[in-house]
């Protein structure tokens, strides 16, 4: 344990020294699961909403998937993006493995279903009164879309936070489609398997840290934006 | 709740009121009326034009109505934002919006709430800002859904004359739903009786709309056909009157009495009910007077028989 220590405190007194490289780490994590929740929002969001609010046949077949998904483990999304972007794959000619974009796939692929589910959540739990009320004034659908998501948005922005706590913080799709590069398709959760690996601990918590602060702030910004509602 | 109506015809820039009792099915025929539902059988026309035929047209047609829920919902934003929601989604320029929330903040006793939070309003706060944000896009049918249930006292008289003057001030067609016949007949013009889904008859007999007078010591109602001394009502308004049947003495010979209201009239109908006898009198305007089958059979009364009629103005129920 006290080599534990020892290591992270000598990996704090080389901070300036490493910080490039930590840096890069940090912000190529922060980039490609940023890009990654922001596409499975886009998708994800409408098609919460068009599920939440549509009767169809199937409807609650759909809602089992989607929750089920959610759960999904990340080295099976690993795989399946692999198996996809492989050179033998479907979209092999494109030549993205083993680059930020594969992991932005791969992350994409785990985090719409959160998206997805939690926006349905969001569309049910929302009043059935608002609705009637934005079909009452007279606005068009896609007036009352806005206001629905406006009504929703809060819920929303859990779905998007959750989606994006989850596509940061997964290891597994990130280090098969990825590689794990140094400088390259390092990120965090990767360095951190990688420096455990070598029994470099102390570099391993630190990150951790960082990964755990970065988790924190989210946490905070989210309550503040919970808080401008009272 | 199913409804059963043969044939309901409002009339455009009248207060209607609906009356019937919990479960009666006053918010459907509400949501019919608003064209939020679409009725299972039968057909909906709004001013001679098919409701749900097209699409489209129904959409048009929908922003000419508006509906006041019972407990409104109000957007999670400003008072001022919810109130222009119908305006801004009928792309209306902002400098008007701004003046007609201004307006109907004002009507509806809520001047300088623009900026306030909607959802942080009591329920009585909140059930104006709903009027105000109906009464916003001028709509020609205005419907409510019982307008004063989270109302408090004080504010009850301020919400009944508030629908009266959005049909004084913009001609608009207000129906309002409400389990309170006096409340009903004290602000509508026309009353709709509505039972388990069917039009019902509210059992009101000898009800008339008109108008108060004062003129000598005494206050009176003025139906247009005959003049009935009352007592002057608490509110200093009223637009109906109604006298129970019973209440009203009937005689082949000129009654000697303190009763104020006494009338000379003509025997127009007679009905036989379980124990007494309904008889209908015209006066000006036609009583029905409800006697025993005793005093029916002693006075010999027919139709055609000159009668005379009494009934104290303590008898006369102000609406």
């Amino acid at each position: 344990m006290s080599e534990v220590f020892a290591g992270l405190w000598r990996n704090c007194a080389t901070l300036a020294q490493a910080h490039h490289e930590i840096l890069s780490i940090v912000g190529l994590s922060l980039s490609v699961s940023a890009v990654a929740t922001a596409m499975a929002a886009l998708v994800g969001v409408p098609v919460g909403f068009a599920i939440g609010l549509a009767e169809f046949p199937g409807r609650r077949l759909v809602i089992t998937i989607f929750n089920s998904l959610m759960a999904i483990p990340t080295v099976v999304v690993g795989l399946f993006v692999y198996c996809l972007v492989t050179s033998q794959g479907p979209l092999g000619a494109f030549g993205l493995l083993f680059t930020p974009w594969a992991m932005v796939m791969g992350q994409f692929v785990l985090g719409t279903p959160i998206a997805v589910a939690l926006t349905i959540s969001a569309v049910q739990s929302l009043d059935p009164r608002v609705r009637l009320t934005i079909v009452s004034l007279g606005a068009g659908r896609i007036r009352g879309a806005v206001t629905l998501v406006s009504e929703a948005r809060f819920a929303l922005v859990a779905a998007i936070v959750a989606s994006f706590a989850r596509v940061i913080s997964e290891v597994g799709s990130a280090m098969i489609v990825g590689g794990n590069i140094k400088g390259y398709t390092r990120t965090m959760t990767t360095a951190i398997a990688l420096e455990t690996s070598k029994g470099e601990f102390g570099q391993a918590i630190f990150l951790g840290i960082v990964l755990l602060l970065l988790a924190f702030s989210l946490n905070i910004f989210f309550q503040r934006l919970q808080g401008t509602r009272s | 709740m199913a409804l059963r109506i043969a044939e309901l015809s409002l009339v455009a820039g009248r207060v209607y009121a609906i009356v019937g009792p919990n479960g009666a099915g006053k918010t459907t025929l509400l949501k019919l009326l608003a064209l939020l539902e679409r009725p299972s059988a039968g057909r909906l026309l709004f001013c001679g034009e098919e409701c749900w035929e097209r699409r489209r047209r129904l959409w048009q047609l929908r922003r000419r109505v508006t509906l006041v829920e019972q407990h409104p919902l109000l957007f999670d934003t400003t008072v001022a934002r919810n109130v222009d929601y119908g305006l801004r989604v009928r792309g209306v320029p902002r400098a008007v919006r701004r003046e007609r929330v201004a307006q109907c903040l004002s009507l509806v006793g809520l001047a300088g709430f623009e900026n306030r939070r909607a959802r942080a309003l009591s329920g009585g706060e909140a059930q104006r800002v709903a009027v105000a944000r109906a009464a916003a896009l001028r709509p020609e049918v205005m419907l409510l859904d019982e307008p004063t249930s989270n109302v408090d006292e004080p504010s009850v008289a301020f919400m009944e004359e508030l629908l009266r003057s959005l049909n004084e001030l913009y001609g608009t067609t207000v129906v309002f739903a409400t389990h309170d016949l006096t409340r009903a007949y004290r602000v509508a013009d026309e009353v709709v009786g509505l039972a388990a889904g069917e039009l019902a008859d509210l059992g009101t007999e000898n009800l008339f709309a008109g108008e108060l007078k004062w003129h000598g010591e005494g206050c009176w109602f003025d139906t247009g056909k005959i003049q009935v001394a009352v007592l002057p009502p608490a509110a200093g308004v009223a637009r109906h009157m109604s006298i129970a049947a019973e209440e009203i003495v009937l005689s082949r010979a000129p009654i000697v009495t303190s009763a104020r209201n006494r009338f000379v009239g003509r025997i127009t109908g007679l009905r036989e009910e379980k124990h007494t006898v309904a008889v209908s009198v015209d006066v000006g305007e036609v009583l029905r007077v409800r006697i025993t089958k005793l005093s029916f059979q002693e006075m010999r009364l027919a139709v055609g028989s000159t009668v005379h009629l009494a009934f104290k103005t303590s008898s006369v129920r102000l609406f």
